[in-house]
């Protein structure tokens, strides 16, 4: 048996593991931080277009973005929608899960189907959604008609296409958020269950007291997930309304790209994604204290 | 940003190599107003790769005519910009700007350009011009124009298509049936579409909309758009002869074909595409007059982007050549409804016979009289954005006004142009 060699500062042994996580540091610094660190430096200049030199202006593209109704009223908006698309997704996925928890052949039917909306790219679902909100002779409408309501135009108007975009996204994730809620559902020991009900615990009590409890990393975790899909994704803002009507859907992420490649105005969506970036990040960090405040961890 | 440099220097090691085989060279085509079209452009692309062996076209399909601008420009600024994309033909102004594109000379080699320009109808011609030089070769071209059910014509007891805006009211007015049950007009108000047509309610009004010698003034808060923006409103919001809110084309077109709309309005583009699909008597007419017959000039041109080889550029002006012979660009505007740029195609004994079977073709072409260029300015699309969020606006809200609506168009629009103006018209040339 050979003598464990005695570990000096420097060594190899102390050196391992930052050798260990350099390939994935180099992949992040590469694909994150560097591409952050160029948005924050052209942020400060006075850019147009992609490949311009440009000269260092301070922070004047912030004051420019900040009196910018359409800015001003994209971070509204998705101020809006996030509320609007987190919130029922979330509940909706905990339904489904708490619902279809215990597996029998038709639950697992029904998680199946459920689930199935997850699979479908967000630009088919957008496009094939155009037509269930078209007015008078879309799938919404057809079934409205029925029930005396007359047509619609969803799209078309400033005050519905935020709230059919938000049915859209509610029905594309519910069903996946369901997922982390069966798999959180899973982890809640059968004693603390049981125990509660020799205690004499309704099926509400249960829940209250018990499963939401147990499910609190999972809540922290699929609401940061919905915010920042909240945020990331306007593939359905492209495909259906364009920002449209008068600017109605547009959200952070299509001003962004408007400004960068429609108006020639770098500076403008360059400072509009730090803005951005920044409002993610903090809210992440309070979704995350504020349910950890409510969470049980196993001891 | 070096990576990329290397890549593209590697890309170009490669394709100087391989000198043997054809050269090839990037196309990129919108289709905005149906999918049969760009799979007709691919036969095209095909049959001009297997006509000769010195060029290889690439198709690349690319949705909408913004997202068309979008990705040419995308690709130009990743180091690969395409030889020949078919581009809204109000663009190439600001692409030439802002330096993107070439100018055709620079292809043609020593053919004489501003000849051949002389085959195309007058009113196509001043988007393809920009200083003084030829940009753009014109391919496929429009007007709005009006589509109308001839059996809810006769239903209602109209004899005859509007002419002037009193007339248009007053049938659209004597078609609508109550509860939305049908609708007198429908126009397209999605952007772009938009636009397009508040720009041809302007210039039927006897205005000009923007300034076509200097491409940094727009007219928006002027009598004759204010009273564009209040005649289109007024058919929502007065009349009742039309959906309010935003109706976008695919909306229009479904409404006609299926009966709930008896007239509408949209490019002579969709000719074909409204040929096909509508199963009752329908017929096409001028967009009616309130002062004068005027409409502007929609559709797309051909351009190069600069930065390629000479032989691609060589390849480009073979192919940009082929396509817009009169043969080819006449059997596009049969496929398609879009009028045929090049007067010459019109001669051909194949368009005369499909014209006398189809009369509708032709008034598009007998409106070009009356046609006049389409927006182009400094930041077009930002520029064209300031009235068509308003005209949107004043379609969802009946509380506001033209004015107020007009104005404000104004106020945006000559914030964008603002850093044009400082350094053209306001500073000593």
């Amino acid at each position: 048996m050979n003598k464990p060699i005695r570990e000096t500062p420097g060594s190899f042994r102390s050196a391992r593991p930052y050798l260990l996580l350099l390939p994935a540091f180099l992949c992040l610094a590469a694909f994150t931080y560097w591409p952050m660190l160029q948005v924050l430096l052209a942020s400060l200049s006075d850019k147009k277009r992609v490949g311009d030199s440009g000269t260092f202006v301070g922070v004047e593209n912030y004051f420019r973005i900040f009196q910018d109704a359409h800015f001003l009223g994209a971070l509204a908006n998705n101020a809006l929608y996030a509320a609007g698309t987190v919130i029922p997704s979330v509940l909706f996925g905990f339904l489904f899960a708490l619902g279809l928890r215990e597996t029998t052949n038709l639950s697992s039917i029904l998680r199946s189907v459920l689930f199935f909306p997850t699979l479908v790219p967000l630009v088919g679902a957008a496009a094939v959604f155009i037509f269930v909100f078209m007015p008078d002779i879309g799938l919404l409408d057809y079934y409205l008609a029925k029930l005396g309501v007359s047509a619609t135009n969803w799209l078309g108007n400033p005050d519905l296409a935020l709230v059919s975009l938000m049915a859209l996204t509610t029905w594309k994730n519910a069903g996946y958020y369901m997922l982390f809620f069966l798999a959180g559902l899973q982890g809640v020991p059968q004693d603390a269950e049981e125990a509660a009900k020799i205690e004499g615990a309704n099926w509400l009590q249960r829940l209250y007291f018990v499963i939401i409890p147990m499910l609190g990393p999972t809540f922290a975790f699929v609401m940061v997930i919905a915010l920042i899909s909240a945020v990331s994704q306007i593939d359905h803002v492209i495909v259906m309304t364009d920002g449209g009507p008068n600017n109605s859907t547009s959200l952070l992420l299509y001003y962004i790209y408007q400004q960068a490649h429609e108006f020639y105005d770098l500076g403008k969506a360059t400072a509009a994604t730090v803005v951005t970036l920044i409002a993610l990040l903090t809210l992440s960090f309070l979704s995350m204290r504020t349910v950890e405040r409510k969470v049980h961890y196993e001891t | 940003m070096f990576i990329r440099s290397a890549v593209g220097a590697l890309c170009a090691g490669l394709i100087a190599s391989s000198a043997v085989a054809a050269e090839r060279i990037e196309f990129m085509f919108p289709a905005p107003v149906q999918g049969k079209l760009s799979r007709e452009m691919q036969k095209l692309v095909k049959e001009f790769n297997s006509s000769q062996d010195g060029v290889e076209v690439v198709g690349v399909f690319t949705g909408s005519y913004d997202d068309t601008k979008v990705k040419s420009q995308a690709a130009a600024e990743a180091g690969k910009p395409p030889a020949v994309v078919l581009m809204s033909a109000n663009f190439a102004t600001e692409l030439a700007m802002n330096d993107l594109i070439v100018p055709i000379k620079e292809l043609a080699g020593d053919t004489d350009l501003d000849g051949l320009m002389q085959e195309f109808w007058p009113a196509v011609r001043p988007n393809a011009y920009f200083n003084g030089d030829v940009y753009s070769i014109p391919f496929q071209n429009s007007t709005p124009i009006l589509y109308y059910n001839k059996e809810h014509f006769k239903e209602a007891g109209i004899t005859k298509a509007p002419e002037t805006w009193a007339e248009w009211v007053d049938a659209a007015k004597k078609l609508t049936k109550p509860e939305g049950e049908r609708w007198g007009i429908m126009m397209p108000s999605n952007y772009d579409y938009n636009g397009w047509l508040v720009q041809a309610l302007t210039m039927a009004n006897g205005g000009q909309f923007y300034n076509n010698v200097y491409p940094g003034e727009i007219f928006y808060d002027h009598a004759s758009t204010q009273g564009a923006l209040k005649f289109w409103r007024d058919f929502a919001h007065q009349h009742k002869a039309m959906p309010t809110g935003v109706t976008n084309s695919k909306q229009v077109s479904t409404s006609f074909f299926s009966g709930k709309a008896s007239m509408i309005v949209l490019s002579t583009g969709a000719l074909t595409f409204v040929r096909e699909n509508a199963k009752f008597d329908y017929d096409v007419a001028f967009m009616p007059r309130n002062i004068r017959n005027s409409v502007p000039i929609g559709g797309a041109s051909l351009v190069s982007f600069k930065g390629t080889t000479d032989a691609q550029k060589k390849g480009a002006w073979e192919f940009i050549s082929w396509l817009t012979s009169p043969e080819k660009i006449g059997h596009w505007s049969r496929f398609t409804g879009y009028f045929a740029p090049r007067q010459t195609a019109y001669d051909l004994p194949e368009m005369k016979k499909f014209t006398a079977e189809h009369p509708d073709a032709l008034r598009a072409v007998e409106q070009l009289a009356y046609a006049g260029p389409w927006i182009a300015t400094y930041n077009t699309v930002a520029v064209r954005k300031a009235v068509e969020d308003e005209m949107q606006a004043l379609l969802s809200d009946p509380e506001l006004t033209f004015r107020e609506a007009a104005a404000r168009a104004q106020k945006n629009a000559d914030a964008v142009l603002a850093p044009y103006a400082e350094q053209t018209a306001l500073t000593l040339k």
